[in-house]
């Protein structure tokens, strides 16, 4: 057992460092999505780790226009601080998505559809994501190497084994891999270590007035929750007791009771 | 603190969900509202109040009442964070079960007291005794459904026992819980107010961690090579022991050596790195290290050879059969693998050994497998990731395996009484001269399928970009070395085993060896390939017969027709096709100038040494 949280810390970050060195060195072109939340940042963070102070693939916004104004100013401080090579790539419009979407779902399939675009213009084989198991139950079944479909869509009844650390790499012609380096992290542990090391973050996170966002989606779908967590610390001890689950404030998960795996398998996030 | 990764187990109505979403609600997890939530989605579907919604994410799940892929659910304790990894109990589902199984300290094993141990109970049992768990934790759920709780209780006790002796795996702990009504789960409960052992949390709290062996040899994992600041970084993983800054390391399978000079930890440098823990490293010396090596302590080295004997689990959906190639992966290593022999499946009812010509999904055998490169593994290392591998069928993953035994082709056959000299010279030393390694690159295919005339051509082109190449035509040497041979199958082996130790012994000196020969039979081509294990590819020069016959060059197709040869290939004596060559050319369909282009390329990707990867 590790004698010390820190040790754990350890233990997880070694964990991510192995997956994004074999993504790096068996898929290629890849790309990673940064989304600017806690999540996708603490990953940026050990990709520098992981390849010695260098990002070696490119780093790709989502943009729907529609992220909170302290998402883009954080994101242009990072963008020049850690000399990232980033992309914006824009959505397309509301109106060219599924309509049968409950309002907000309606959102993310903007960003399916932005991704889509985005793998077949640029032709990448694999993307790099921070989502983690326990935000969400349909995440919670997710593979660390997740093969799609060539438009982008999840079979997750399907799934290929995925013993120790040998992942499934070879990625047939117009297909993709997503790569979780992520997923057998908590949000405490993801607070924990950007406590332990510094770690920028938006400061929406901290809460202002008696409210915090938990979690950063669009400005318009996204709702804070109520917290007195002004530091990063208070944040921790916060989500040591919580029952809530993090991403109460996002509406597009509860919409209906299956919204948040036709997201999913249609290619989202 | 303790952080514990737990698989739940047991047949698919046994209740594994139900216990865990009852270990969520018992132990205030659960909001109110959440609570509210599952209630009105368990009336929508009829059911009294469904605990395993909780867990059950997938619609089709809840519509079924059952769990399709892996669930995971986080448990906080006082003492403990748990995962559950909630795995699906049907047969077919068995690759995640064990895609689940693969990360986990220990098992929970639920079994239904109405129930007992079913079929799926022993076939889980036997592959969480093939992954290495000697321990596992035991619930007996359902006792709300016994006419007498206790006596049901021990009853399913005293067989789980003996099911599990039988696998020589021991229980931790055997606790009673009726989990619908949350009996012994988190809290004590009426129905098992007679049991004073552990509520299952309790005994849960008693596993522990299985963790990289920090006291193991050390096994240094080879990723990938960074070229920064014009110098080269290794990069990889410490799988057991601790790599140290200023010790000298072994890179296998080349055994190369090297000292380490600098432990990168970006944006600094460390002196030391523990097991389970990514390395960046820097050595004194440019030996030659890609992906797929592993460093060792001279004193403690893996095991070496060609042939792997091991117990795996198939999870293929096509059955495999002796004489099929897969692809090992071990550590970071991928090199072809042929199935040679399947000495035993075992029967999951019975648990005893039986004979069988195919292992189907789910079956756990016992196979060798003989690999065309030297392989570095460990052999039965608790927690080695050397000791473990999967097998890769066209990039899908179809089985997973654990090392029983390496033996090396030196060792196993040959004069056993003979020691070979060991070169003042190493292969390695010779490419870094040369600009590339020595290798062997066998033509075969019919008479006139163009072996001869292919490999002419391509030993000009590699003269002219200054390799050394020879070429060793079989014609040429059936006149001096081979003068005394035949063509009957025994002349044919023969000639092709001296042909390929002398061009073995070319390639370790350094040489790009050509053989051209007719070689017909695949048994001898693989005697071929044992000659030079480490640098050895089978070029297939196909040509259908017509043509071949067609341009008939020396004219022994016609006279064999005419019944003036005997046991002519393709005439009266037959070609076995190479199933998996490592190169196909057809001359039949390109012309020679194509053809030998392409061979020049494959040999130029094979042994020129390129400049390391530059990233």
């Amino acid at each position: 057992m590790p004698s010390s949280p820190d040790e754990y810390l350890d233990e997880l970050e070694a964990r991510t460092i192995f997956i994004l060195r074999e993504a790096f060195s068996c898929v290629t072109p890849l790309a990673m999505l940064w989304s600017i939340g806690k999540d996708s940042t603490a990953l940026l963070w050990m990709v520098r780790k992981a390849f010695l102070g260098e990002v070696p693939f490119p780093v790709v916004l989502l943009d729907t226009g529609m992220e909170f104004q302290e998402v883009y100013a954080f994101r242009d401080m990072l963008v020049q601080a850690w000399q990232l090579p980033v992309a914006n790539e824009l959505c397309p419009p509301e109106s060219s998505v599924d309509q049968t979407l409950p309002t907000a779902a309606r959102h993310a399939a903007r960003k399916t559809a932005g991704l889509r675009a985005l793998i077949e213009r640029e032709g990448y084989r694999g993307i790099i994501l921070g989502i983690r198991r326990d935000e969400q139950a349909i995440r919670a079944k997710e593979r660390i190497f997740s093969p799609r479909n060539a438009d982008g869509s999840w079979d997750p009844r399907s799934q290929p084994p995925e013993l120790w650390d040998y992942f499934p790499y070879e990625v047939p012609d117009g297909a993709h891999v997503r790569i979780h380096p992520l997923l057998h992290w908590t949000e405490l542990d993801i607070w924990r270590y950007t406590l332990r090391e510094g770690i920028p973050y938006v400061p929406l996170y901290l809460a202002r007035e008696g409210k915090r966002y938990r979690s950063l989606g669009e400005s318009n779908i996204t709702f804070p929750i109520a917290s007195q967590a002004d530091t990063v610390e208070k944040i921790v001890a916060e989500l040591e007791v919580t029952r809530e689950p993090e991403r109460a404030g996002r509406a597009m998960d509860r919409e209906t009771e299956d919204a948040f795996e036709r997201l999913r398998t249609s290619g989202y996030m | 603190m303790k952080q514990l990764r737990i698989v739940m187990v047991g047949d698919v109505d046994a209740g594994k969900s139900t216990i865990l979403g009852r270990l969520l609600v018992d132990i205030g997890q659960v909001t109110p509202e959440r609570l509210a939530e599952l209630e009105s989605s368990s009336a929508k579907r009829g059911v009294p109040i469904e605990y395993s919604f909780l867990l059950d994410a997938f619609q089709v799940e809840r519509d079924q009442a059952i769990t399709l892929d892996i669930s995971r659910v986080w448990v906080r304790t006082p003492d403990a964070e748990f995962v559950f990894v909630d795995a699906p109990g049907h047969r077919e589902l068995i690759r995640n079960l064990l895609s689940g199984a693969s990360e986990v300290d220990a098992p929970v094993m639920v079994v239904a007291a109405d129930e007992g141990i079913t079929q799926q109970t022993r076939r889980q049992a036997l592959f969480l005794q093939w992954f290495g768990f000697r321990e596992i934790l035991v619930a007996i759920n359902k006792l709300d459904l016994a006419a007498d709780p206790r006596t049901a209780f021990e009853q399913r006790t005293a067989e789980v026992r003996a099911f599990l002796a039988q696998l020589g795996i021991v229980p931790l702990a055997i606790v009673p819980v009726a989990a619908r009504g949350g009996d012994n789960v988190v809290d004590r409960g009426a129905l098992t107010a007679w049991w004073d052992g552990p509520t299952l949390l309790q005994a849960l709290g008693g596993i522990s961690r299985r963790e990289a062996r920090a006291d193991g040899p050390l096994r240094f994992v080879v990723q990938d090579v960074y070229r920064r600041d014009g110098g080269r970084v290794i990069v990889g993983r410490v799988e057991s022991g601790t790599l140290e800054r200023g010790e000298p390391l072994v890179f296998w399978p080349l055994q190369t050596g090297a000292r380490v000079t600098r432990i990168v930890d970006w944006p600094g440098e460390i002196a030391r790195v523990p097991a389970g823990r990514a390395a960046a490293i820097e050595l004194d010396a440019r030996v030659f290290v890609d992906r797929g090596a592993v460093a060792s302590r001279a004193s403690d080295a893996p095991e070496l050879g060609h042939v792997l004997r091991a117990r795996i689990v198939w999870l293929g959906a096509e059955p495999v059969r002796v004489g099929e190639t897969l692809r090992l992966r071990l550590g970071t290593r991928e090199i072809p693998v042929t199935l040679q022999r399947i000495d035993e499946i075992v029967d999951p009812d019975t648990l005893e050994p039986r004979e069988g010509e195919r292992i189907a999904s789910g079956d756990v055998a016992v196979v060798t497998l003989v690999a065309r490169e030297t392989i570095a593994a460990d052999v039965a290392v608790e927690g080695s990731s050397l000791a473990r591998f999967v097998l890769a069928r066209g990039g899908a993953i179809v089985a997973g395996g654990m090392v029983e035994a390496v033996v090396g082709l030196a060792r196993g056959e040959g004069a056993t009484n003979v020691v070979a000299m060991t070169s003042s010279v190493d292969a390695d030393e010779r490419a870094r001269r040369n600009g590339h390694g020595g290798g062997v690159f066998w033509l075969t295919g019919l008479p006139s399928a163009g072996k001869s005339t292919v490999a002419m051509a391509v030993q000009r082109m590699l003269f002219e970009r200054g390799r050394h190449v020879y070429v060793l035509d079989g014609d040429t040497l059936r006149t001096t070395l081979n003068v005394d041979l035949g063509f009957n199958d025994e002349d044919r082996a023969e000639n092709v085993r001296r042909t390929a130790a002398v061009a073995g012994t070319f390639a370790d000196a350094g040489m790009i060896v050509l053989c051209a020969l007719i070689s017909p039979f695949a048994d001898d081509r693989a005697l071929a390939r044992a000659a030079y294990p480490r640098s050895f590819f089978e070029i297939h020069v196909a040509c259908d017969l017509a043509t071949a016959e067609r341009r008939d060059v020396k004219g022994h197709y016609e006279r064999a027709r005419r019944g003036e040869l005997q046991r002519f290939t393709g005439v009266s004596s037959p070609y076995e096709v190479p199933e998996a060559p490592d190169l196909r050319i057809d001359t039949a369909a390109s012309g020679v100038d194509e053809c030998a282009s392409r061979l020049l390329e494959f040999i130029e990707a094979k042994v020129v040494l390129a400049p390391t990867v530059a990233r």
